[in-house]
């Protein structure tokens, strides 16, 4: 009997094996960006993708967005941009963390990293992407200043000890800007976002408070110009921030190393990533498994 | 009855209209510009000419010292030499013919851009109401130079965020933002994008740097260990600041001012100052540049 029991115990250890060796362990990513609505909006398409294949999506917000409207602050806009970025995470299918720094007054100070230090490690994150530091508001630069301070120090067991360190320095990447200086933007990898686009755009409206008040507001639209009702309102985004973009010959170049065997005349949407020097430095194939949607 | 009297409403309203807008489009705007250097003397030395040219044509011009400048100097200090500085600032206005001087009371070499201070600059920047800021890059070689450079940066956007600093009204536009001429080539060199011609008015500029007697008279030839070599009589005062502070306008200076102002009198030009584009403040046209900087004309 003894024997039997140990021949399938070992049959069930192997079976175990050959359901490890089957399963792809779920990659894990975080964002960081500033506000509730800045990962959305420079990652949102690609952050659906992976959860679509089954990984593990979080964004984090540095600052809790108080500063961003015209005429609602304080704590009441901060607990309403927290809800729209929850809205805005199960519409994509991740997590959404929205920590309770003021918006507008994001200083890289050591309390700062050492949140952003815990929410990479507790995430066990395998990609991080913040912004970089020379975008046009203080607080992306100060996000992008404490996203790259945590790099390799999220690999240092010392440093905020509360929290045990990860194996491995995960690689880092920024999001997209258009900012030239001191040089602009490099796109090492390109994610086509076609077939997720109009999620991208529902996270986006679920972000209600800047979509149709307050970014409208700022950049001079007037209020009776911003549509009523959902259908609407999606196609009035939608066309505002997902217009068609032309493609230089350098996005053509970064478009076909990353989709080598597809027709890319049809593509429309791509989110761009810039890799940083900072965190590990990934091989092409390394890449492709990280971004396990590239050439399909 | 009454329709008559909406007809005549209606036409003394439309000649109301008529006047507003030709008056909008003949009469001069008056601009507002306003400087911010680290400490009393930057904004002269970098952009007193220039300051000067837009006092001459009745725009509004103000410096803003982010420091007191109470460490410069070898010999005194702290608020005595502050107090001497502010005295040297207010002077210095007077001589350009610019507005206002402002010297806030943060300590030299003690600089850091921190929240207070941000909101402090734009508190000055939303007072002016300003078309154009202007402030050092944050490479210039001072640190008190690179964090005015953090700070004013940090403002542009904020100054139209009417839940920032909200004690002052914010700005509908956010300012053009420029960068004062450096020599620093890291990360990247300074980009003369607009440059002013200022040999009308480099006299003007000498007799300011001459107000700020404790810093040209005496910490700076201190620094250089040419304390022994700072004349006695005002002539030879004056050919000392010349020798020492006037700049030859190098290629590139000399390339902008050919965009501005045309072959000839770009050719003919013997001072100059410079201005870079930042990125984070509104980004003008040409056509803009020449509304913000009406002294760039290329007729001859």
């Amino acid at each position: 009997m003894k024997k039997i029991g140990i021949i399938v115990l070992s049959m069930i250890f192997s079976l175990n094996l050959f359901a490890q060796e089957k399963t792809q362990t779920p990659l894990r990513i975080i964002a960081f960006g500033a506000h509730p609505d800045d990962c959305d909006s420079k990652f949102g398409g690609t952050a659906a993708l992976f959860a679509q294949l089954g990984h593990k999506v979080k964004f984090v917000s540095l600052t809790n967005g108080d500063a961003g409207h015209q005429s609602m602050g304080g704590g009441i806009l901060g607990k309403r941009r927290r809800e729209e970025a929850h809205r805005a995470g199960a519409i994509l299918g991740i997590e959404y963390d929205v920590l309770d720094n003021h918006d507008a007054e994001l200083i890289p100070t050591l309390h700062v990293r050492h949140q952003v230090i815990r929410k990479i490690r507790e995430w066990n994150a395998d990609i991080v992407l913040g912004l970089r530091p020379n975008d046009y508001h203080p607080d992306h630069r100060n996000a992008g200043v404490v996203v790259q301070d945590a790099a390799y120090l999220v690999i240092v067991p010392n440093v905020t000890p509360d929290t045990p360190p990860l194996k491995k320095n995960p690689v880092f990447l920024y999001m997209n800007d258009r900012f030239q200086k001191p040089y602009p933007f490099s796109k090492d990898i390109a994610v086509v976002i076609d077939n997720v686009l109009d999620k991208k755009v529902e996270a986006l409206a679920a972000h209600d408070s800047q979509m149709f008040e307050w970014l409208p507001w700022v950049s001079g639209v007037k209020e009776s110009d911003v549509p009523k009702g959902k259908a609407n309102r999606l196609a009035w985004l939608k066309k505002r921030y997902a217009g068609r973009k032309t493609w230089s010959k350098e996005d053509e170049g970064v478009l076909k190393k990353w989709y080598p065997s597809r027709d890319l005349s049809t593509v429309k949407h791509i989110e761009f990533f810039e890799i940083c020097e900072y965190g590990k430095q990934p091989s092409k194939e390394e890449i492709m498994q990280l971004f396990p949607m590239l050439n399909h | 009855m009454k329709n008559y009297y909406l007809k005549v409403l209606i036409a003394f309203c439309m000649v109301i209209g008529w006047q507003d807008s030709y008056a909008q489009n003949t009469t001069k705007k008056v601009l507002n510009i306003i400087v911010f250097g680290a400490h009393p003397d930057d904004c002269d030395n970098k952009i007193g000419g220039t300051a000067a040219l837009f006092a001459e044509m009745g725009h509004r011009v103000k410096f803003v010292s982010v420091t007191n400048g109470d460490a410069g100097h070898f010999a005194k200090g702290g608020g005595n030499l502050a107090k001497i500085r502010r005295v040297e600032a207010q002077e210095a206005a007077k001589r350009l013919g610019i507005d206002a001087y402002t010297v806030l009371d943060n300590h030299d070499a003690e600089l850091f851009p921190t929240l207070d201070i941000r909101h402090q600059i734009i508190r000055e920047i939303r007072t002016w109401n300003a078309d154009v800021v202007l402030t050092h890059r944050p490479v210039d070689y001072h640190p008190d130079h690179r964090y005015t450079g953090v700070l004013v940066q940090d403002a542009a956007y904020l100054v139209i965020v009417p839940n920032v600093t909200p004690d002052t009204p914010p700005l509908e536009k956010n300012p053009v933002f420029l960068y004062l001429q450096d020599h620093f080539q890291k990360p990247y060199p300074f980009k003369a994008d607009i440059a002013v011609d200022i040999t009308s008015v480099f006299s003007k500029k000498m007799d300011a740097l001459d107000a700020h007697s404790s810093q040209f008279y005496e910490w700076l030839p201190w620094t250089e260990g040419a304390l022994n070599t700072v004349p006695e009589t005002e002539k030879e005062k004056r050919e000392f600041l010349i020798k020492n502070w006037s700049r030859t306008i190098q290629p590139e200076v000399r390339a902008s001012l050919k965009k501005w102002y045309g072959e000839k009198k770009a050719n003919a030009a013997i001072h100059a100052e410079a201005f870079e584009i930042c990125e984070y403040g509104k980004q003008p046209t040409d056509e803009e540049i020449r509304l913000l900087f009406p002294m760039l004309t290329n007729n001859n």
